[in-house]
C-alpha cells in the first residue's frame, strides 16, 4: 500500500479539519497530496510528540475534528500517549499511524514494527483505545477513514505502507516557525479567536 | 504543601487564563493535585511522562486555550526532547510549574540529582525561570511566566522551593 495514495484518499475527505504531522517523507507527500489542507496542517519535525500535540489541540477545540498523522517511529517514541487517550477518550481525535516499519528519513533502518511481533493497533486497544485497526490495502484504509472520521471515540488506523517515497513531488520550503504562523493564523481565522495577539504597544 | 500555597497556585493559574492542567503526580505537590482535579473551572489531564505533557500543552497553545505543565523538577529531564523541538524549532511555548526537589534541605539521596540538574537543563534550553520561596510571590510569578511566554513564544518555568512545598 502506498502512503501517498492513502493520503490522497484521506485528503479528499477533509475540508475544515486540523492536522498535525510528524517528520520525514510524509511531510512533502502530505504537502502535495492534500494541498487544500496546507494552512490547516501543522508540519512538526518531531518524534514522540505528534499525537500528544494533536490531543492537546483536540482538548482545546472539542467541537472540531483533529487529525494526527503519526508514524511508527514517532508513536514508539512515546507509547504512553495511547494510555492517556484510553483514559481521556477524546471524541474528536482521529489518528493515522503511517507504519512503514523503518526510520525512512534517515535512510531506512528498521523500527520495532519490522519484527512482525509489535502490533501498534493491538497496543492501542490494550490501552483503552478500542477502535484501533490495521489497514493493509487502500480499500481497507479508506473504509476505516470514513468510519473513523465519523466516530465519537478516539480512533486509530495503523496504515501498513511501503517505504517508497512518492517520486517527483514538490518539496515544502517553510520551516517550523513559518509553519506555526501559517497554522495559528488559520486557527484564529476559522475559530474567531486570538492566539498570538499584538504587543501591548507597537 | 500548605493549603494557602495551593490556593495561591490556583489563583495564579486562573489569573493567567489557564483552563487546562497537565500533570504527572509527585509527592511534594500531593496536596495540589486533588485541588486541581476538584476545581470545576480546570480540566486536568494526567500524563504518562512529562514529555507527553509538554506535547499536549503545546497542542493546547495552538487551540487558543492556555495550559500549564505541573511536575516534579525531575520531569524536566523527561521533557527535554519535545521542549527543544517545539520551542526552539517552532516557537510553541510550554509554561512549567515545578516542585524543586533536591536543593539544600533535601534528605533523599535519589532526589539529589533533580536539584543538581534542574537549573543547568533550564539554562541549556535557554528557558527563563524563577525559584519561588515566598508564598506571597506565587501568584505574580505564574502570571509573569505566562506574560513572558506569550510574548516570547517560548517556554518559561517556575520552581517552588522547599519552604513552600516541604
Amino acid at each position: 500500500m502506498k502512503r501517498y495514495e492513502c493520503m490522497i484518499k484521506l485528503g479528499e475527505r477533509l475540508s475544515d479539519e486540523l492536522v498535525i504531522l510528524s517528520l520525514g517523507g510524509s511531510v512533502d507527500e502530505w504537502y502535495n497530496a492534500a494541498p487544500h489542507m496546507r494552512a490547516g496542517s501543522l508540519f512538526q519535525q518531531q518524534l514522540g510528540c505528534v499525537t500528544g500535540e494533536a490531543f492537546g489541540l483536540a482538548v482545546g477545540l472539542p467541537h472540531r475534528r483533529i487529525i494526527s498523522l503519526d508514524t511508527d517511529g514517532g508513536l514508539l517514541f512515546n507509547l504512553g500517549i495511547l494510555a492517556t487517550l484510553g483514559n481521556e477518550q477524546p471524541a474528536n481525535l482521529f489518528t493515522v499511524v503511517w507504519d512503514n516499519q523503518m526510520y525512512q528519513s534517515i535512510g531506512g533502518p528498521k523500527t520495532h514494527t519490522a519484527s512482525g511481533r509489535v502490533d501498534l493497533a493491538a497496543i492501542a486497544r490494550a490501552s483503552g483505545v478500542e477502535k484501533a485497526f490495521t489497514a493493509t490495502t487502500l480499500e481497507e484504509f479508506d473504509a476505516l477513514c470514513e468510519e473513523g472520521l465519523a466516530a465519537t471515540v478516539p480512533y486509530v488506523v495503523v496504515a501498513k505502507v511501503d517505504g517508497i517515497l512518492q517520486p517527483g513531488i514538490k518539496r515544502k520550503h517553510s520551516d517550523g516557525r513559518e509553519d506555526k504562523y501559517i497554522f495559528v493564523r488559520h486557527v484564529e481565522e476559522t475559530e474567531g479567536v486570538v492566539i498570538m495577539g499584538p504587543s501591548e504597544h507597537n | 504543601m500548605k493549603a494557602t500555597a495551593v490556593d495561591a497556585v490556583i489563583r495564579g493559574l486562573k489569573k493567567a487564563g489557564v483552563s487546562i492542567v497537565c500533570y504527572l503526580p509527585d509527592s511534594l505537590f500531593k496536596e495540589l493535585y486533588p485541588a486541581l482535579d476538584a476545581d470545576p473551572e480546570l480540566r486536568t489531564i494526567q500524563v504518562t511522562n512529562e514529555g507527553e505533557g509538554a506535547a499536549i500543552c503545546g497542542g493546547v497553545f495552538l487551540s487558543g486555550k492556555r495550559a500549564v505543565l505541573i511536575m516534579e523538577n525531575s520531569g524536566l529531564r523527561a521533557s527535554v526532547e519535545p521542549l527543544a523541538r517545539m520551542g526552539l524549532g517552532a516557537g510553541i511555548p510550554v509554561v512549567m510549574l515545578m516542585s524543586y526537589r533536591g536543593e539544600l534541605g533535601e534528605n533523599n539521596w535519589w532526589a539529589i540529582p533533580h536539584g543538581i540538574t534542574m537549573e543547568p537543563i533550564l539554562d541549556a534550553l535557554r528557558v527563563p525561570y524563577q525559584i519561588i520561596r515566598d508564598e506571597a510571590a506565587i501568584e505574580d510569578a505564574i502570571t509573569d511566566a505566562f506574560s513572558w511566554s506569550y510574548a516570547a513564544y517560548y517556554h518559561s518555568a517556575i520552581a517552588l522551593g522547599g519552604s513552600i512545598v516541604r
